[in-house]
């Protein structure tokens, strides 16, 4: 392909003076609201109609006392507000295409007045088919929306929009000797191209006789398919969208454990704060259990050895979260699983104060299992008042069956881990949430909870990132997170089913973290499954066993640890399991990769999918021209960084990866 | 916003008759996409994994370079492309392979909405002559099945339209809507509204024409 | 004295209606018609009425006029641009016909082509004004015209139509827009037509009460439930349901008369719009005292 037309599909224009002036009319003061357009390059801001109609306002001796951009005038949840917070109730002036003016009015309906300031842009440029749409593209091709696809007839050229005339069989007599079409000569005739095409594919035009069918979507039918739409779209939270599930290939496969590997490497930092304080040395012998990594303060936590052996090495290797090199002791298995004489049950554990419960999830390095890695026990003490718990058994991330077998296999331990943290916090109201496609885990945990009144099972339907804590505690409790703020302010804590697991495992068992579930699956996984691994497990060592890959990753393939939305891509086969590790997937690479540098398109997807009601592309714009304090401007901090932004993109921006700077940057003042 | 529907299920015959690569575009699975009835239909047919290719935004020419250079010997051993994309996506397919012939897997709808992925409630036909300023802020156009400028026709039976019971007379909308504004007089001051549909034609010509080539 | 005149004058007109046939069977309409053109002021040809597919009511009208009757030329804006309607006018006007009754047409999707595409460039309103600028020598751009037409025009109200002010008003606009007569759609409330005449009235412009032959209760309850702005009252649908299948036409004719009758005081005249029972209208005439 050589070249590329870039069209701006800008969908409205500034009203022509006189009649602005006409509209205008008899008002003295106005509030201006301004669309800051869709489909066109995200180039620069896009202030010219408004300063135009500025101008010609104040030329009337007309006030305006209130004017703002609104990004996606016609999103109706972000737009809303703005239009609540307006006090005064004189005339609101709208510069946007027809569908934002008309939102407007329906908002006010009758109470004020609403004036159109522009018209909208004509789309197809042919009056005999006025619908003519482009794609989520700045490109040249347009369809008509016609319900009869002709593109097979016509070699794909369009003869609805293409011809002037619609013609559905063969041109016209008007065509110019150069084949030009006669309403516009600068256009080919649609036809000849038709011809020349089919030509070139060695066929000639059908002799068919099509006749258009203009009732083929009649207006219930398109409502109907509205209301699917809206429906979805509006479905438990703002935002977020339904990639394919793809949890067959797991979802079936009871957790095996994963033999205990020759070598581990257990990174000091596994949880969110300060990395652990190194206990051993090279060359010192250790036992399963033993902690070889103190907490380094209030936010962080303890670190343990997941086998027995010798510590032969303290190394820095790729950490498979940050992709940066952090510490790690890499310790040889003995292969005899010597027990540390920590390992054991509290005998008294119903009698024990708070505290000490505490404490000792502390000491065995319980940390949030759901990817979060937040210490348990700081979550354990919060600051203000906690009256509903909320078990996260969600795992709304495409692949992952971790927590899902765990509620299936293992529902009584996991009631015991919810009964300590129940009585941790004084908590009367359990809501146990589970997305509906997990129906198995829901059958098992509602049997469960038979006998425990005060745990009510929630199955809201599939979302993602319904699993994120905000958006779970809003589906579930009703209750809204305020923003930069934390479960705890609005009364509730969540804990992930993987958490609960390891916290009865904890006090029952004695067992410090050094071992989790996790899925490991992907496109051409040999023995794709959910496996009980040790902390510290070389990612070699599972794509060894599992899909039969020796040391690096093949040619075409990329390795995630975590599910597709949130994963981090590895370029180090030889880091290692940590105890965020909820997955590891082996997937073919797209063929199309996304980039911090393509230019946004105004598409409006990001906004509509993004649940923390952000505007994302903001920080892709800032972001590339490395505006850092705009992008804080614009919230970057309260993003959760779910990806579903990055994913919606029809530019494929690695919005992620510039979210990741803008945070860092913001913070470095830079 | 655009949206799609599987063609016949004559497009079996097709799939089975031909060597065919099938392209699926779920760029806008979020708006709406019937990719169950369309896996059913290549399940039917026998298409084979290596023939099938699932990509979105195949109207970004860009990325469907990519993805034909990705299927190149596919490409080579086939006699048509089928692809369950809106019209644009099978328009920029056969721009690619002008010697392939590209079949529509698909036919293309069209439900309220530019921008996002979220239908709206009410529309805009791009007339290039907003009417909102005399009828209260609902567009004659499109809330009125005939598009009638002047006021309602007589077929209106309880404030509903014609054409479908369910579907709101839009005249009667606007009436409404004028008379809590206290602008009722706009019916009857305003000229005889008629449309100019020379503005469809000349409203794109220098937007079209002159889209920047890169 | 042509209808025009007639209504001057002051004369409590009769119009009634030919729905074309769906092919070119038109001369039983135009002899049925022949039978009554003595108590008839003019006859209203239906244009494609319902959006089914018929003869045309310009080459009906024509034929009217040849067999010396006196024809109201409907035309709608379903099926042509403007360029067609203006021409379509123009036509009208040197085939003799001079009434021309301007309405905006059923929705294609309605008809037996429900595939067919809605033209609707132009509608009730900006059609009656295009007419009344033809007949002051200028198309619809401005052009000059050689040789100018000249029509007695017409248009639609609905007195049952709810909202009525907004029936109202739109009746105000299509006087403004050139409308010097009204027909009405099918009145069978005689109390809800004065109360809307009273306002009608005002206007000083002569409507004339549209007369639909009820064929049989179920016919009746139909019209209820799906015909805008017509409604029967509980009365008439018992009369036409306790009549037998054979006596119908008489009661049909019988509430016909009363409601004719009930007019008189009322308005200019009436529209009796037959619908396939044509047959029977020269009894509704004798019942009603023409």
């Amino acid at each position: 392909m050589d070249e590329k037309t870039v069209v701006d599909y800008t969908k409205y224009r500034l009203k022509k003076e006189d009649e602005l002036k006409e509209s205008l009319g008899g008002i003295n003061r106005m509030t201006l609201l301004w669309c800051k357009k869709c489909f066109t390059e995200f180039k620069e801001e896009t202030e010219q109609e408004c300063q135009q109609a500025i101008k010609i306002i104040r030329g009337l001796n007309l006030s305006i006392s209130h004017c703002e951009g609104i990004d996606f005038l016609c999103n109706n949840h972000h737009t809303i507000k703005v239009l609540q917070a307006l006090s005064s109730e004189e005339p609101v002036g709208v510069i946007s295409c027809g569908i934002g003016i008309q939102f407007v009015a329906s908002f006010f309906d009758g109470k004020r007045k609403v004036l159109a300031l522009a018209d909208s842009v004509p789309q197809s440029g042919n009056a005999t088919s006025i619908a003519g749409y482009h794609g989520i593209a700045l490109g040249a091709e347009k369809c008509a929306a016609c319900g009869q696809c002709y593109l097979e007839k016509t070699g794909g050229i369009c003869p609805v929009v293409a011809c002037a005339k619609s013609l559905l069989n063969g041109p016209c007599g008007g065509a110019s000797k150069d084949g030009k079409c006669e309403v516009n000569k600068e256009l080919p005739c649609a036809w000849i191209e038709i011809y020349k095409r089919l030509n070139g594919q060695k066929r000639g035009i059908d002799s068919r006789i099509d006749i258009r069918d203009y009732n083929v979507f009649p207006v219930d039918e398109e409502k109907k398919h509205i209301k699917i739409n809206q429906e979805r779209r509006r479905e438990g939270f703002y935002g977020g969208l339904y990639p394919l599930e793809q949890k067959e290939a797991t979802e079936g496969l009871s957790i095996r454990v994963f033999p205990a590997p020759e070598r581990v490497s257990i990174f000091l930092s596994q949880h969110t704060g300060i990395p652990a304080k190194l206990l051993v040395k090279t060359g010192d012998k250790v036992k399963k259990g033993q902690k070889i990594g103190e907490s380094g303060g209030f936010v962080s936590a303890t670190v343990h050895s997941s086998v027995s052996g010798k510590v032969i090495a303290i190394e820095e290797k790729v950490h498979p979260v940050s992709q940066t090199l952090q510490t790690a002791v890499v310790i040889e298995n003995d292969g005899r699983d010597t027990p540390d004489s920590s390992i054991e049950p509290l005998i008294s554990r119903d009698g024990l104060p708070r505290e000490k419960v505490i404490d000792i999830l502390k000491e065995k390095g319980i940390v949030g299992l759901g990817g979060a890695m937040f210490p348990s026990s700081v979550k354990l003490s919060p600051p203000k008042p906690v009256d509903i718990l909320i078990v996260n058994g969600c795992e709304c991330e495409p692949y992952l069956n971790a927590d899902n077998r765990l509620m299936i296999e293992h529902p009584e331990e996991l009631l015991k881990g919810i009964e300590i943290v129940r009585r941790l916090l004084e908590i009367k109201d359990i809501i146990f949430a589970i997305e509906d496609n997990k129906k198995e885990a829901v059958e098992s945990i509602t049997s469960a909870v038979k006998n425990y009144p005060d745990i009510k099972v929630a199955t809201p339907k599939t979302k993602y990132p319904q699993g994120a804590e905000r958006m779970l505690i809003k589906r579930v409790s009703g209750r809204e997170v305020p923003e930069a703020g934390l479960p705890f302010d609005v009364g509730v804590v969540v804990f992930n089913v993987a958490t609960l697991y390891a916290i009865y495992k904890a006090v029952y068992e004695g067992l410090p973290l050094i071992e989790r579930v996790i899925t490991v699956a992907g496109e051409d996984a040999v023995s794709p499954g959910n496996y009980l691994v040790r902390i510290g497990t070389h990612f070699s060592d599972i794509l060894a066993s599992c899909s039969g890959i020796k040391s690096s990753i093949p040619e075409g393939y990329e390795l995630r640890m975590g599910g597709p939305m949130m994963g981090i891509v590895q370029k180090d086969v030889n880091s290692a399991v940590i105890k965020g590790t909820t997955g590891l997937l082996l997937m073919k690479k797209y063929p199309v990769e996304v980039s911090e540098e393509n230019i946004c398109i105004r598409c409006g997807r990001c906004v509509d999918v993004c649940p923390m009601e952000l505007i994302p592309y903001y920080y892709a714009y800032y972001g590339q021209k490395k505006q850092w304090s705009d992008m804080a401007r614009y919230k970057v901090k309260s993003c959760i960084e779910c990806g579903c932004c990055q994913y919606i993109c029809s530019s494929k921006i690695d919005i992620v990866g510039l979210v990741k700077k803008g945070k860092r940057y913001a913070d470095n003042k830079m | 916003m655009l949206i799609t529907r599987c063609k016949d299920r004559e497009l079996i015959d097709i799939l089975k008759k031909k060597r065919c690569l099938v392209l699926k575009c779920f760029g806008c699975r979020e708006v709406y996409f019937p990719e169950e009835e369309i896996d059913h239909i290549l399940k039917e047919a026998g298409v084979s994994a290596s023939n099938k290719g699932r990509f979105d935004y195949l109207c970004r020419e860009e990325f469907t370079e990519r993805y034909l250079k990705y299927l190149e010997r596919v490409l080579k051993e086939v006699d048509s492309v089928v692809v369950f994309s809106c019209g644009v996506g099978v328009q920029v397919v056969s721009k690619m392979l002008p010697e392939i012939p590209v079949i529509p897997g698909c036919d293309t709808y069209y439900i309220n909405g530019f921008q996002g992925i979220t239908a709206q409630d009410v529309d805009c036909q791009q007339c290039g002559e907003c009417w909102l300023n005399i009828t209260g802020g609902i567009c004659p156009i499109t809330s009125c099945s005939k598009g009638l400028l002047n006021g309602p026709c007589g077929g209106a039976k309880n404030g509903k339209c014609e054409v479908n019971p369910e579907m709101d007379c839009g005249w009667v909308l606007i009436y409404k809507r004028l008379k809590a504004l206290g602008e009722t007089e706009m019916l009857k001051k305003s000229a005889v509204n008629i449309r100019d549909y020379r503005i469809i034609i000349e409203g794109r010509k220098d937007k079209d024409e002159s889209g920047r080539k890169t | 004295m042509n209808l025009e005149e007639k209504l001057k004058n002051g004369k409590f007109v009769i119009t009634s209606e030919i729905g074309p046939p769906k092919g070119t069977n038109i001369m039983p309409h135009i002899e049925e018609a022949e039978h009554i053109k003595d108590k008839v002021d003019a006859f209203n040809v239906t244009d494609l009425q319902s959006s089914v597919m018929r003869l045309g009511s310009l080459a009906t009208s024509h034929l009217l006029v040849e067999k010396g009757m006196e024809p109201v030329f409907q035309i709608t804006c379903r099926d042509r641009n403007r360029l067609a309607l203006q021409s379509d006018l123009l036509s009208a006007y040197v085939l003799g016909i001079r009434n021309i009754l301007i309405l905006t047409g059923d929705h294609t999707v309605l008809g037996d082509h429900p595939q067919a595409k809605p033209v609707f460039d132009l509608d009730s309103i900006s059609l009656l004004k295009v007419a009344s600028d033809l007949m002051k020598g200028k198309d619809m751009v401005g052009n000059d015209l050689d040789g100018i037409p000249a029509f007695f025009l017409g248009a639609v109200v609905s007195p049952g139509y709810e909202p009525q002010e907004l029936q109202l008003l739109k009746m105000e606009r299509k006087i403004e827009a050139g409308a010097r007569f009204f027909q009405t759609q099918a009145v069978y409330d005689l109390d809800a037509f004065e109360k809307f005449m009273k306002q009608a009235s005002n206007f000083g412009v002569p409507v004339l009460g549209g007369i639909v032959l009820l064929k049989s209760a179920a016919m009746a309850k139909f019209m209820n439930e799906n015909v805008a702005g017509v409604s029967v009252p509980e009365r008439y649908i018992n009369m036409m349901a306790s009549a037998d299948k054979k006596d119908r036409p008489k009661v049909s004719v019988q509430i016909a008369s009363e409601l004719i009758k009930g007019m008189k005081g009322l308005c200019s005249g009436i529209h009796i719009m037959p619908l396939g029972w044509e047959r029977y209208v020269p009894d509704v005439l004798e019942a009603s005292g023409f």
